[in-house]
């Protein structure tokens, strides 16, 4: 049965060819999905914090800036921008003609620089907005953090109505946000920060007109749902039932409809799992899928398959995923597990592991076919910072580094890995520490996943480094990994990955520093602070040294990234934090995503916007095509 | 008319013997010795069918420890090698390798011990106790109400919610999920035998028990008792079964530790894999099929067997 | 009975409330964390959580936060707002655009399960041991050795693929793309109807009067089913309403794998995002409907059956 609709497919495809010269058209409607636990939670774009609200919000409002498929931003709302002292303030300039309408289209008010401010209140009003998606704001806005401890404390003291009824005199008054005419915003920072146009990507920097907050009340936009929120963006929601779909239908009155390609109109179909897209996608309904494990396989494998050579990569995710080792990690009786700490202190121990593993295994859980694809040689993710002349951040990060992405695992090397083990046997003996060394790596208990990972992993250890030398003893925890693991530090190592809240190196590279309150990881995961080994403690010195230097530079982009770049390589080379990978699956699909927005940070990567498509599918080498040419 | 003693020519004395008296002869009724319980396996033993299904799940169960030893790969060292992940089953992997390219054969016995004993434990245990509280509750009038409120409570507090507080509170581990499903598994079984206690409970005969001062532990278990045997036996033996169903569930749901392998976790694993490699699914649900027949069969042809209407 | 009934009435009342405030107190019990997202637990610092906590009232003792909601229920019947599934929808609405769904598939499937599988399970005992007999029993061997989920993968891609039947449920055609869900529900139940009847319908059939009505020369159907099925349809009949009723509660599995939007997976959302509101909302309504359903099945069965007595002791003889 299989060969003989691949054969007609095959005279299909090739009478086609025959017939027309180019490919087939362009989809003007799209059918997608989403898993159903991943399922829209609120409409209220201020509030929600997660990526599955995000994915549906950014189509239908507006930011003042987006991305481009490279990374770069791009005007949006905003037609330009600019600062004039090196990044203190920042003026963005609106365009014309935008509008607010309803889910039919219909007129409601004018979008101007106000709605930005009213905006920006909500998020910073401890009443309206419950504390969500405050961070960004109060780390680089003048006077943020002021006015969100005034109304948290007008709240508490003459209860949450007064709150909610502050308009936006007190805010002005407080916060550096102003607003010279209709099309003008001025934002003043609390430093110079040179990325603080990125920021304006994410939840927090969205507009919302007045004249909603009028119409529905406080309350009302606390709850606003599909059918009375107010749209700006490229698309309005015309259906929309919970755990089941959800149309978006383009914007009749996009003022920029004449320069974007869109699709009429794009069905999202909430799924089951992974598995059940798969039959959609065989029947038809669906005009991408990705690809789950055994399926993949099983065409991979299978040369008369009718998608086998439609199997396409898909782009990295925007996580970058590492090893994390805690240096101060206890035992559940809460003494201190001297004998870890005294381990990973040491610098050639830890050396041992950059050089000895040979993470293919690991890698190969997330892409079974082609792991190499998942190699991760830096910390910071791809498409945080770009130079003047074009050259993404973490290729410096490789150039310091000496090593780059061939098609083997080229900084494993065996030889350097053994020397480094017997030097750390030999040096850590004469420290008292007892071999092998015991590794608690937790996990979910429930989630067969990441047993499998975790599995793999203590093979990886098994084989390259040796049973007598480290053990990985797989650990559960019930549900919470907060309360039950990281709190009581009973892990030896975790493994992360973090996604960057704006586009500049510091957001990943200082999140490791010494001594210094807003290094997130340090705190929360390694505990370096309390790290007793003096080698240590200087090598960690240096690094944080190299981080704020570089920090400090903020009028030459250029100089800044080659700086932060010498600082992470510096980390990479003491392993004071081990790489791992990135995320790349496989799919199946008619869109190409090279022509996607695609960025490391914000939340713009799912716009339905000037995506070329196929009605046919692509194919392996059309995909090969679209990633050399980047 | 002459008498006997002319006739034969003996005496009284060897005419007649005195008949031996015995108190409990006496007592004696009934047409033979009538064990209830023998009646029932002579009853039961009549059906090959049955008999063969019962010594299939003995053989089952043996199995899964001689399977072990006979095995290539020990369960507990099982590699991972992705070159030779979901490969069918053959000579070298006599059941295939899962997504890991680790021996299913191994996994699947391993997790075929653990689920049967986890299964038989846990719906012995919920029998058990149902039966007990089921049949004061349906028996002793003034109970009722206290009982039927205890199992609204308890009932319509959906079990889900307390699974999910201890699985997120005390833990995953089996011993702890056997206890809450026996904890909440014979609220059915409880409810089912009030029901039927009901139905008997003012029969004539139990009236006339009940006017003779008969204690009440008598009447439950030599009057009502044995009209009930055939549904226990067959709640028995479906519960079995259903325990591994609802273990999938659990799976499903994130409640398992999955550390320990069963035949409910590895069924939810194979469930992504089956369109394409259905040997994953295959294997384990035949198992289950295989268990679910024997314990189906045998508790059918026990729970005919237990009617004493049938053993005449 | 009027006496019985309204003393029963009464205290169901009090059992709900005494359910909802256990199941209350039940879900203070569960760590706070779970209120957030993975994402926000990755990138809130625990002085934003307790802020956001703080200001969604959870911080507060249990019993104070006990008080407010039942002062709210009473004073405004106001059973509150959702905090994760839709947030700050109002929970009442959120369950009354599901339960109607959930109710009309589980309804229809009810229908068809109890007319097949009692019809089946009467004849199984009617020719036991013949064909159908050996014949059902495997189906329902299969129903219950294949776990659901898979029973329903296969039901999918045979009806989606062979078939052609829409493979997820949509409001656009609620028609056609109720036939595959409603198959799955069915399936189950046929089994348990035709295994539980064929059971009770057994246990009769050895019964003396039986053997009475066929020496009096009664027709087998005539005895079948004026005699033997309304006898042995009491201790089924006590599930009837309840099985109704809790249509509305959906089927966690089926709803979910055919993206219905129905109460099904509802509850179990609600209890892992911590949306305290919505879950006791729902266990309110499961357990009125639960509580009305067993007491509804006891008038049932006495109904049926004139020898069965309710009541408490004065009721006893």
């Amino acid at each position: 049965m299989k060969k003989i609709l691949s054969l007609a497919l095959t005279v299909c495809l090739l009478l086609g060819l025959g017939l027309t010269a180019a490919g087939a058209d362009e989809l003007t409607e799209f059918h997608t999905y989403a898993l159903i636990s991943a399922e829209v939670e609120n409409f209220n774009v201020h509030y929600s914090q997660g990526a599955r609200d995000s994915n549906v919000m950014t189509n239908l409002i507006d930011p003042l800036l987006t991305n481009d498929p490279k990374g770069a931003l791009v005007p949006c709302a905003a037609k330009e921008w600019y600062s004039e002292d090196d990044g203190q303030t920042w003026t963005f300039i609106l365009n014309d003609g935008m509008t607010w309408v309803d889910k039919d289209g219909a007129y409601k008010a004018d979008v101007v620089a106000n709605d930005w401010l009213t905006g920006l209140e909500w998020v910073l009003n401890f009443a309206k907005n419950d504390a969500a998606n405050t961070s960004m704001p109060i780390e680089m806005l003048k006077g943020a953090g002021e006015y969100y401890e005034y109304t948290k404390a007008l709240a508490e003291s003459e209860g949450v109505e007064a709150a909610k009824a502050l308009g936006l005199e007190k805010f002005l008054e407080t916060v550096g946000i102003s607003s010279p005419d209709e099309k003008t915003i001025v934002f003043t920072c609390v430093d110079k920060l040179p990325y603080f146009p990125t920021v304006t990507t994410y939840n927090g920097f969205y507009p919302v007109s007045a004249g909603l907050l009028e119409e529905i009340g406080v309350d009302g936009y606390k709850a606003v749902s599909w059918d009375n929120l107010w749209y700006s963006g490229l698309y309005t929601i015309t259906s929309y039932v919970h755990e089941n779909e959800k149309i978006l239908t383009a914007n009749p009155a996009y003022y920029n409809a004449a320069n974007v390609k869109r699709f009429d109109n794009v069905v999202i179909k909430m799924v089951e799992s992974p598995d059940v897209a798969f039959t959609l996608f065989q029947t038809g309904e669906l005009d991408h899928v990705s690809l789950p494990q055994s399926t993949l396989n099983t065409i991979y494998n299978s040369e008369s398959h009718e998608f086998h050579d439609y199997l396409t990569e898909m782009r990295p995710t925007k996580f970058s995923y590492q090893y994390h080792l805690v240096y101060d990690k206890k035992l559940e009786n809460g003494e201190p597990d001297v004998n870890w700490n005294t381990a990973v202190a040491n610098e050639a121990f830890r050396l041992s592991w950059y050089y000895g593993m040979d993470n293919t295994p690991v890698l190969a859980r997330n892409n079974a076919i082609n792991p190499l694809s998942c190699i991760n040689y830096g910390y910071t993710a791809n498409n945080v910072a770009v130079t003047s002349g074009g050259v993404d951040y973490t290729q410096l990060v490789r150039d310091e580094l000496g090593l780059q992405y061939t098609d083997t695992y080229n900084r494993y090397d065996p030889e350097k890995g053994a020397a480094y083990k017997a030097q750390a046997i030999e040096e850590l003996t004469a420290k008292g520490v007892t071999f092998p060394v015991e590794i608690d790596y937790y996990i979910l208990g429930s989630n067969q996943t990441a047993k499998d990972t975790a599995d793999t992993l203590s093979q990886v250890f098994s084989d390259c480094l040796g049973d007598d030398y480290v053990k990985l003893n797989i650990k559960t925890y019930v549900s919470n990994m907060s309360t039950e693991v990281r709190n009581p530090q009973l892990a030896s190592i975790y493994i992360n990955g973090w996604g960057a809240d704006f586009g500049d190196p510091v957001n990943f590279v200082g999140q490791e520093t010494y001594g210094e309150d807003n290094a997130y990881y340090s705190i929360t995961y390694s505990k370096i602070n309390n790290a007793t080994d003096e080698e240590l403690i200087a090598t960690y010195k240096e690094f944080t040294k190299l981080v704020d230097d570089a920090r400090a530079i903020s009028d030459d982009l250029d100089a800044r990234y080659a700086a932060f770049a010498k600082a992470e390589a510096y980390m990479i080379e003491h392993a004071l934090v081990i790489p791992l990978y990135y995320m790349v699956e496989w799919q199946i699909t008619s869109v190409n995503d090279y022509s996607k927005v695609y960025s490391a940070y914000g939340i713009q990567n799912y716009r339905y916007m000037n995506w070329e498509t196929n009605s046919d599918l692509y194919t392996t080498e059309d995909y090969a095509g679209f990633a050399a040419a980047q | 008319m002459i008498g006997i003693k002319a006739r034969t020519g003996l005496s009284e004395k060897q005419l007649f013997d005195f008949a031996v008296f015995r108190f409990q002869d006496a007592e004696r009724a009934g047409y033979s010795e009538y064990s209830y319980w023998k009646s029932v396996w002579r009853n039961f033993v009549k059906k090959k069918s049955a008999v063969v299904m019962l010594g299939v799940f003995f053989a089952l169960f043996i199995f899964t420890f001689i399977a072990a030893v006979i095995g290539k790969y020990d369960v507990r060292s099982l590699r991972i090698v992705d070159s030779l992940m979901f490969t069918r089953p053959g000579r070298e992997f006599w059941f295939g390798t899962d997504n890991l390219g680790r021996d299913y054969w191994a996994q699947v016995w391993h997790a075929t011990r653990t689920s049967i004993i986890l299964a038989v434990s846990v719906s012995a245990g919920q029998i058990l106790l149902g039966v007990v509280i089921g049949m004061v509750w349906g028996y002793v009038r003034s109970l009722d109400r206290f009982f039927t409120e205890l199992y609204n409570l308890i009932d319509n507090i959906p079990t889900i919610i307390y699974m999910t507080l201890i699985a997120l509170m005390i833990g995953k581990s089996y011993t702890i999920m056997a206890c809450a499903i026996i904890g909440f598994g014979w609220l059915a079984t409880a409810r089912n035998v009030r029901n039927l206690v009901f139905i008997y409970r003012d029969r004539e005969y139990n009236l006339a028990s009940r006017c003779l001062g008969t204690s009440l532990w008598r009447i439950l278990t030599k009057n009502i008792l044995p009209y009930l045997i055939s549904v226990i036996i067959l709640r028995l033996a479906l519960a079995i079964p259903g325990t591994i169903a609802y273990e999938t569930t659990l799976a499903y749901l994130g409640l398992m530790d999955i550390s320990t392998p069963s035949l409910g976790i590895l069924l939810r694993n194979a469930r992504s894999y089956f369109l394409d490699y259905p040997y994953l699914l295959v294997i384990p649900a035949s198992i289950v099929s295989v268990i679910t027949v024997t314990f189906y069969l045998v508790g059918n042809a026990f729970s005919d067997a237990c009617d004493p209407r049938n053993h005449v | 009975m009027l006496k019985y009934t309204l003393k029963r009435l009464l205290q169901s009342v009090f059992t709900v409330l005494l359910i909802v405030t256990i199941v209350f107190l039940l879900l203070r019990l569960m760590p706070t964390d779970y209120y957030f997202t993975e994402d926000e637990l990755i990138k809130l610092t625990d002085q934003q959580k307790l802020d956001r906590l703080q200001a969604a009232g959870l911080l507060d003792h249990p019993f104070t936060q006990l008080g407010r909601f039942y002062r709210q229920l009473f004073t405004k019947l106001d059973l509150g707002t959702s905090r994760r599934v839709q947030v700050n929808k109002p929970v009442v609405d959120l369950i009354a655009s599901k339960f109607s769904i959930s109710m009309r598939l589980g309804l229809t499937a009810l229908g068809i399960s109890l007319f097949i599988g009692v019809a089946l399970g009467v004849s199984q005992a009617r020719f036991k041991n013949g064909a159908l007999d050996h014949i059902g029993t495997a189906y329902t061997i299969f129903v219950n050795a294949v776990p659901h989920l898979v029973s329903y993968s296969l039901v999918l891609t045979f009806g989606a693929r062979m078939l052609g039947l829409p493979s997820l449920y949509t409001m656009r055609k609620p028609g056609p793309s109720s036939i595959l869900p409603i198959v799955c529900l069915a399936m189950g139940s046929i089994a348990g109807y035709m295994l539980w009847t064929r059971r009770y319908m057994v246990d009769e059939l050895n019964k003396e009067y039986i053997r009475l009505a066929k020496l009096k020369g009664l027709s087998t159907g005539s005895i079948m089913f004026r005699h033997v099925l309304k006898n042995a349809f009491v201790p089924l009949a006590q599930y009837l309403p309840y099985s109704i009723l809790l249509t509305v509660g959906g089927s966690l599995l089926v709803e979910r794998f055919f993206s219905v939007p129905g109460m099904g997976p509802l509850l179990t959302d609600a209890i892992s995002r911590y949306d305290t509101n919505l879950v006791q909302a729902i266990v309110m309504l499961y357990a009125s409907l639960g509580i009305a359903g067993v007491f509804l099945g006891d008038i049932l069965m006495t109904l049926i059956d004139p020898r069965i007595h309710l009541g408490g002791k004065e009721a006893a003889r």
